[in-house]
């Protein structure tokens, strides 16, 4: 390639780069500013709109609907999902491909429609809302991350190692917990935290399935719902924070790559 | 492995598939032939709610479709272009952008739609920078509330969904076909229409239908930046909250999926055509 088409392509590079990430990195300067108007010039740091977070009535038991949801989802999610992803990888190839697909349908569908349809069967079937149909609508659309997540790994695990523990005597479980999970435990915790990530996130199926009680993104919609307040910018990064961050550590761990 | 004892294992995961999955859906597609009269549901099978879906609201429909067309479109080519970039030009850098596509995958679904609100508003920091650098002298009000920001919203929260499929099938086009492209007298065009294209069909077809039903349900985004314009989401929300009236909700989406499947089916069909050209 000449030079000059690489210039142009490095150009679309950056550009790429700055449309994905400057609204988040400006949302996360603009929760340090002082001043009540979000735009430029900056004048001055400070850390005054965090101080108004950490008031605001409804942060806290908010914050910790958000933690306790989130790990929850990722306990129950990894587990669920991995268990899936050692069956299906000891399946022939379509059928597993198949069910995989099945069991993505979930998150193909447009969260307003699985939330108002979740809504909907909740209350039909007398269930009350609250924190757990919240859990369990949101393990529904992260097991489907989990289980590709284990699954690619699953497959290039070779299966003689769990052979050699049986044929040694290990019962099928005892093999698993001093075998197959050692090897797996990094991808697994690594999926654990894209499915608390995704839960963390998640604002539209929460909003329909948690009845009364906010969670972060539900405290956010309300207060961007009632006016502006630079706040919003500091619990926006919070979310970032929680959820960016523990997709990082993910990434590190499962050497994940789509 | 041991018998079908494997076949166990996926259990837990399909009665959760099953139990939250399959059954509300299969009562949601009930509940649309259902009909609520002076605040009671009314069991008594009908098509009315379909008949008002097609009477009252047509147009929001139409509009959505075209919309969540339009922003389909033109995301699955940015990230067929991303994807390319990364594949074929990056060369190591490939890594650092696959990571930022990764991590904006996952976070920020409100806050990235609130980010596009505080960027574009009339004292926004797009009209502030541009009024600091002298470049204009008054804001642009047209930036905000208007169909274009919810377009630029949309793509940018979507394009992450978009990059994935189509670079995981361009990741299996192997560098040898395109250089015996190349080497047989094929030019940049020709290569990029015949080999890759073809290539990468299903990871085209899957980010077009990502992206569209994305957009086709959205409604935060037309309510955070979009004024005046309503798409069905807006129209679907509030069946299930102040209007209660999750019949013709229920109805209302239904029609929404099946445009989308029609759509995507078409988009399908003319990647198919392409092709085979």
């Amino acid at each position: 390639m000449n030079s000059r088409s690489n210039v142009v392509w490095a150009i679309v590079a950056v550009a790429f780069i700055v449309f994905l990430l400057s609204p988040i990195v400006l949302l996360v300067i603009f929760s340090f500013t002082s001043r009540t108007l979000t735009n430029f010039p900056i004048e001055a740091l400070s850390l005054r709109w965090w101080q108004e977070m950490v008031e605001t009535r409804q942060f806290w038991p908010s914050l910790a609907n958000s933690l306790i949801i989130g790990t929850c989802v990722g306990v129950v999610s990894a587990m669920v999902g991995t268990l899936a992803a050692m069956g299906l990888a000891a399946m022939p190839r379509r059928r597993a491909s198949v069910i995989m697909a099945l069991l993505t349908l979930p998150v193909m569908l447009p969260p307003l429609v699985l939330g108002v349809a979740l809504l909907s069967f909740y209350v039909s079937i007398d269930l009350r809302l609250g924190l757990p149909t919240v859990i369990i609508s949101h393990v529904l659309f992260a097991q489907p991350f989990v289980i590709l997540i284990v699954h690619a790994r699953m497959v290039n695990f070779d299966p003689r190692v769990v052979e050699s523990a049986r044929d040694l005597g290990a019962t099928p479980l005892q093999a698993f917990f001093t075998v197959t999970l050692p090897i797996i435990r990094p991808v697994v915790i690594g999926a654990a935290l894209i499915a608390m990530a995704l839960s963390v996130d998640d604002f539209i199926i929460t909003f329909f399935t948690i009845g009364t009680g906010n969670t972060l993104p539900t405290l956010v919609w309300g207060m961007i719902r009632t006016g502006l307040t630079p706040a919003v910018n500091a619990i926006g990064t919070l979310i970032l924070l929680l959820t960016i961050g523990s997709t990082v550590i993910a990434l590190r761990l499962t050497r994940y790559r789509g | 492995m041991h018998g079908k004892s494997h076949y166990w294992l996926v259990a837990p995961s399909a009665a959760i598939f099953c139990a939250l999955f399959i059954a509300p859906v299969a009562f949601f597609v009930v509940l649309s032939f259902w009909r609520v009269e002076y605040f009671e549901l009314s069991t008594e099978p009908t098509l009315a709610n379909y008949r008002d879906v097609f009477a009252g609201y047509w147009h929001v429909m139409g509009f959505t479709v075209l919309l969540a067309t339009s922003t389909a479109l033109l995301t699955t080519l940015l990230g067929f272009t991303f994807s390319f970039l990364a594949r074929f030009r990056a060369g190591t850098w490939a890594q650092l952008l696959l990571f930022i596509v990764m991590i904006t995958l996952f976070g920020g679904y409100l806050m990235k739609i609130y980010a596009w609100k505080t960027i574009l508003g009339n004292e926004g920091v797009l009209n502030s920078a541009l009024i600091a650098a002298g470049i204009i002298s008054g804001p642009i009000t047209s930036l905000l509330y208007s169909p274009q920001a919810v377009v630029v919203t949309l793509m940018h929260f979507s394009l992450p969904f978009a990059v994935l499929p189509i670079y995981a099938s361009m990741r299996g086009i192997a560098d040898s076909e395109v250089e015996a492209a190349r080497d047989l007298g094929a030019g940049r065009w020709p290569i990029l229409s015949t080999v890759i294209v073809p290539r990468c069909q299903s990871g085209i077809v899957a980010a077009f239908s990502f992206v569209f039903l994305m957009v086709a349900g959205d409604y935060v985004t037309p309510l955070l930046v979009g004024g005046k314009l309503t798409m069905i989401g807006n129209l679907i929300a509030p069946q299930f909250g102040a209007q209660f009236n999750w019949p013709l909700g229920a109805a209302m989406s239904i029609v929404m999926l099946a445009a989308a499947v029609v759509v995507i089916y078409l988009f399908r069909l003319l990647i198919a055509l392409w092709s085979r050209q």
